[in-house]
């Protein structure tokens, strides 16, 4: 299957900064693909890239199969997009706001607006002007200009800034939606990780400019590191006694033990009998997972 | 091209600065028919001390010929002020509200974009222009201004017209800085650079190889003694316009939008 998406040796630098490294991404039709990384990893210069607002300085975008480049805008009619925090002309009302997307689509008649107004619970703010608007619904107005002409594939940056709870969880519901029952493809970026880990079928770890990981999100448990706490009253003999053992017991920072081999992982109860018998009982021992941050520094520390 | 223009003259509605512009070209020809309503009684003049001094630099008759010089040359100046907000705003705004990013990546053009922006300057300029002449008709007519003649009156409107378009030319290079610098203060500031440079180059003699200058000496600002810009003046007037909405045009076609 042809890709949606498809950078090859996509690199930005901005003179001694590389803000992003021979990024090459391929993502195929109707895939919820997460770009994640902290604050200044490149999400956003990617994301600029791919829809043509910033000129590589080295490699290619390919986008629904267009190359991007200046001038060229054959893919645009079937792109949605939100860069960053939304913006909105702010004399106009939101229908208006969304009435000059529309225009500038070249949809016609004025059902796209009433639709996307509707979908993005709009309609009690479509009179209003956009300056008076709160984050969230500034927020919606942005992602109802991305969506108003059903587009084959979005691209969102941030796409859950200023959202309430109840909203996080709404726009996640229409993302996949939009992903299942219509085959749209969706490219978002976030520094939340777990907002793209409930979202996103793929995900993408990029960290200074460079994509370091990249795993199907059904995966990402088996990428998540267990071990073995230890509390006992004598730490110290209990140390000794696991030593002896055979395990190889560290103190950790919460004044416990912690076991990171596979055995003691594996087998808790072997551990508890091992102390108990060189009498000094665990009064802790429970087995312990790496939670998905935990996960994003030790890849992007790696 | 007709979508792009829509939404340009729906954004321009629904601001304020048209009537700010409206403002300034009203309180222009309203300034200009005191002129002449000082002139037309001198002792009117001398008792009026300051005003009465300025009133006389116009020219010193109070008559059609001179108000509509007087238009013109308002024009000419005061509309680089003004036609240049017109530009800074048209263009700046998208910068400073940060909404440029939504015409970027559109089955519209960005070339077809920055057209439209232009036109909708050059037709708001024209409008104030119109504005101007009508406001000018009807105050010289209330104050019974004596000198009419159809054929001087098509001939004043005719140097309103070309001076509003000339000027008008002359402020695509600020659309540019408010491009490039993105946002309202680079356009202001080469807008003002360029009233400032005019004023100096035209007082030095030099103004008819000045391109900023050229409207306000045809418009016979300085005085029927100085050197004509001529053909060549206004060459370098259309030359200017052109090479601001080209470079405008390129620039945003190509630079890279990452703010």
């Amino acid at each position: 299957m042809a890709p949606v998406i498809e950078t090859r040796g996509l690199t930005k630098r901005y003179a001694t900064v590389v803000a992003v490294d021979e990024l090459d991404l391929r993502i195929t039709a109707g895939e919820i693909y997460g770009l994640l990384g902290l604050n200044g990893a490149g999400k956003t210069t990617t994301i600029r890239m791919l829809l043509g607002m910033v000129r590589p300085t080295s490699g290619v975008v390919r986008v629904l199969g267009a190359a991007v480049r200046p001038g060229a805008q054959a893919a645009w009619s079937r792109v949605g997009y939100l860069v960053e925090t939304p913006a909105a002309y702010p004399e106009l009302t939101v229908r208006e706001n969304l009435a000059v997307a529309a225009r500038l689509r070249a949809l016609r008649g004025s059902n796209h607006v009433d639709e996307v107004i509707e979908r993005l619970r709009l309609t009690a703010y479509a009179g209003q002007g956009a300056r008076t608007l709160s984050l969230g619904n500034a927020q919606r107005l942005g992602l109802a200009k991305a969506l108003l002409h059903k587009p084959d594939l979005l691209i969102l940056d941030e796409p859950a800034n200023g959202l309430d709870p109840a909203g996080i969880v709404e726009i996640r519901d229409l993302l996949r939606e939009l992903s299942q029952e219509h085959g749209a493809t969706v490219v978002l970026s976030s520094h939340i990780l777990t907002e793209v880990t409930r979202l996103a079928t793929r995900i993408g770890v990029i960290h200074r400019g460079r994509l370091v990981r990249e795993l199907e999100a059904g995966d990402l448990t088996a990428h998540l590191r267990q071990r073995l706490s230890v509390s006992a009253r004598d730490l110290k003999a209990a140390e000794l006694a696991l030593i002896a053992a055979g395990f190889i017991p560290i103190r950790s920072d919460a004044d416990d033990l912690v076991l990171t081999d596979a055995r003691a992982v594996r087998e808790p109860d072997a551990v508890a009998i091992a102390l108990v018998a060189a009498g000094c009982p665990p009064t802790r021992l429970v087995v312990e997972q790496d939670d998905l941050e935990t996960f994003f520094l030790r890849v992007v520390e790696a | 091209m007709i979508n792009a223009l829509a939404t340009e003259i729906l954004k321009a509605r629904r601001s304020r600065v048209p009537w700010v512009t409206a403002v300034a070209f009203t309180v222009a020809a309203a300034v200009g028919g005191l002129f002449m309503f000082i002139l037309q009684d001198q002792y009117r003049a001398r008792s009026l001390g300051l005003i009465g001094t300025k009133a006389a630099l116009v020219g010193g008759e109070a008559d059609w010929p001179t108000y509509f010089a007087f238009l013109a040359q308002t024009t000419a100046v005061g509309g680089m002020l003004v036609f240049g907000l017109v530009s800074v705003w048209l263009f700046g705004r998208e910068f400073s509200q940060n909404t440029v990013k939504d015409l970027l990546a559109l089955p519209t053009s960005r070339t077809t974009i920055v057209a439209a922006k232009f036109v909708v300057a050059l037709a708001w300029c024209l409008i104030l222009a119109a504005q101007l002449v009508l406001l000018g008709l009807l105050i010289g007519a209330v104050l019974a201004l004596p000198g009419w003649s159809g054929e001087g009156a098509a001939s004043g409107v005719a140097m309103i017209a070309a001076t509003a378009v000339m000027t008008m030319l002359l402020t695509t290079p600020v659309a540019l800085a408010s491009s490039v610098g993105r946002g309202y203060l680079p356009g202001v500031g080469v807008m003002m650079a360029a009233v400032f440079c005019a004023q100096v180059v035209a007082a030095l003699g030099y103004g008819q190889y000045f391109p900023w200058s050229v409207p306000a000496l045809l418009s016979g600002l300085a005085g029927p003694d100085r050197v004509s810009p001529g053909l060549f003046g206004v060459l370098l007037v259309v030359l200017v316009g052109a090479a601001g909405v080209a470079a405008t045009a390129l620039w945003w076609r190509n630079a890279d939008q990452d703010r």
